[in-house]
């Protein structure tokens, strides 16, 4: 948590310093700088706190103290998920603020560039960034209930975020290879469009550029991606308590 | 023994001495390795957008950051001309691969409107860069407003650049010159007093001082100009034909010298009895 903090101070001060140097847009590039840190910093709380969470009680034999006392299997996998998802909104909330006060900071400096500005999105924003992080959490559980080690986990969980961000940019790059000029074989088409439907499409929960340049979004847009998140949360839990009661311990 | 205990602090004092110096001295061997050309490739929009991971939005502003600090740091280059070709096509590289990645980001826009057409004569693509401003920006009436300028002074091209200015009129913000503009732009001829028109609106409507200078000099220019094109004006209506030499002018009374043209070249008349002035209206100093 002092980490976190630390953190988010630092990335107020820079946002300040580097939103200066703008000629125009210093509103979109405050909000650009200050999403993008709270992502980031989220991101390595959930890679490096969240994976090892279960990892660590497998990695120090801690499990079998946990499993001996009278909780089942899937109660142990939500009760640190909800712990983690608590982290998460706590966490969010304190670099929200940090990042709310670097905002503020610049809009008091330069009040003639933030003509399109909108709180409302910025929060939104804010809002779905914690989503998604609950999500890949979700996820980092998953593999987690399987993998031997935590560092196993941790490639999985990195790489499926990486996968999730990309994802739709490239089904519509192998979807319309003749834009760019390449040959694209049916196996990748096929293996492409299967990681879609299976991979978290995390980049549904980036509104950083709507939420920079005030460009309104549509309600149904939000009821669908909140929906779409939470679905996918619950159905990776489900899973991952199924495989960790199947699991079997040396 | 007791050599044993400062040892450390004695090896640490040495060390730290060698270490500010090999710091500098290596700094100074960086110094003279082949540097990169600014003229190197750019990344392209598509691969940012993949590389990003979903922060587009400041993959945008650090390639619009990269351009101008690449720009400023040329204003310190001793050697003539401060930019060379191959780094315009950088820039404008740059700049494209900026919008690509954002394509609502004000900044590149502008910058692109400023510094692309004036200096580099790079129009097309300027004006490629505004198409996409327009289209995406699509209540920011400047976006329109530069695209129709450019159409009207670099290519003469009236009708394209009154369709702009309408476009710009009809979004919210742009007040009632554009429209007069727009309509101005209807009519043939008017090319000098349009542009100062023109260029007296941007001036109101930007706060950077080095822009406003740059403005406010080029106003002054055409303003001369104005003033020799009302003169000749004048000899025709007196004399029934154009004067043919601009020192006629001031033979026959009508002005009192000829004026200086602010960018250091020289006034003179075409064969069609334009002023023209060999300048171009760009620095005599640093022009290709």
């Amino acid at each position: 948590m002092y980490g976190i903090t630390i953190f988010a101070l630092l990335l107020m001060v820079a946002n300040y310093l580097i939103s200066g140097m703008f000629m125009q847009e210093l509103g979109k590039v405050s909000v650009d700088m200050a999403l993008s840190a709270v992502t980031f910093s989220g991101l390595l709380l959930v890679f490096f706190v969240g994976i090892n969470l279960i990892s660590k009680d497998f990695d120090r034999k801690t499990i079998y103290m946990v499993l001996s006392r009278p909780i089942s299997r899937p109660q142990y996998i939500w009760g640190k998920f909800m712990g983690m998802a608590m982290l998460i909104v706590s966490a969010m909330v304190i670099m929200s603020i940090f990042a709310a006060i670097s905002i503020v900071m610049l809009k008091w400096t330069y009040p003639a560039y933030f003509a399109r500005f909108s709180w409302m999105l910025v929060l939104l924003a804010l809002a779905l960034i914690t989503l998604m992080l609950i999500l890949v959490s979700a996820l980092s559980f998953l593999f987690a209930s399987f993998s031997s080690t935590s560092f196993i986990a941790l490639i999985l969980t990195i790489l499926s975020y990486i996968i999730g961000t990309s994802i739709r940019e490239v089904k519509a790059l192998v979807e319309a290879p003749q834009a760019v000029g390449i040959q694209v074989s049916p196996v990748t088409l096929k293996v492409v469009k299967a990681a879609y439907y299976l991979f978290p499409n995390i980049s549904l929960f980036d509104i950083k550029i709507q939420a920079a340049h005030g460009i309104n979004l549509s309600a149904s847009y939000l009821f669908w991606v909140i929906t779409y998140g939470i679905g996918y949360i619950i159905i990776t839990i489900l899973l991952a308590s199924f495989l960790f009661r199947r699991r079997e311990f040396p | 023994m007791r050599y044993r205990r400062f040892l450390p602090s004695i090896v640490l004092a040495l060390l730290i001495p060698v270490h500010i110096l090999a710091l500098s001295r290596i700094g100074e061997e960086q110094k003279k390795l082949p540097v990169s050309d600014e003229s190197a490739p750019v990344i392209t929009g598509p691969v940012v957008r993949l590389t990003a991971l979903g922060n587009d939005g400041v993959a945008s502003d650090f390639l619009f950051l990269k351009a101008i600090v690449f720009y400023g740091s040329t204003f310190e280059r001793k050697g003539r001309p401060r930019i060379k070709p191959g780094e315009w096509k950088w820039l404008y590289n740059i700049l494209t691969a900026s919008t690509d990645a954002d394509p609502y980001f004000l900044d590149p826009y502008y910058f692109a409107a400023g510094v692309l057409t004036w200096d580099s004569h790079l129009i097309r693509e300027a004006n490629e860069l505004l198409e996409k401003g327009t289209r995406y920006r699509d209540w920011d009436w400047k976006m329109p407003f530069f695209l129709g300028f450019n159409y009207f002074y670099f290519f003469q091209d009236n009708g394209k650049a009154s369709e702009y200015m309408m476009e710009s009129s009809r979004r919210e913000g742009s007040g009632r010159v554009i429209s007069t503009l727009a309509s101005r732009l209807a009519y043939e001829g008017n090319r000098t007093e349009n542009a100062i028109y023109f260029l007296r609106e941007i001036l109101k409507n930007t706060d950077d001082p080095s822009i406003k200078k740059e403005y406010t000099f080029r106003i002054n220019a055409l303003e001369t100009i104005l003033s020799l094109e009302q003169a000749v004006e004048k000899y025709k209506k007196k004399y029934g034909r154009t004067p043919g030499d601009l020192n006629k002018l001031v033979e026959r009374k009508i002005i009192p010298a000829l004026p200086k043209d602010p960018y250091g070249g020289e006034f003179y008349l075409d064969q069609h009895g334009n002023v023209k002035t060999t300048s171009d209206l760009a620095s005599m100093s640093n022009r290709r």
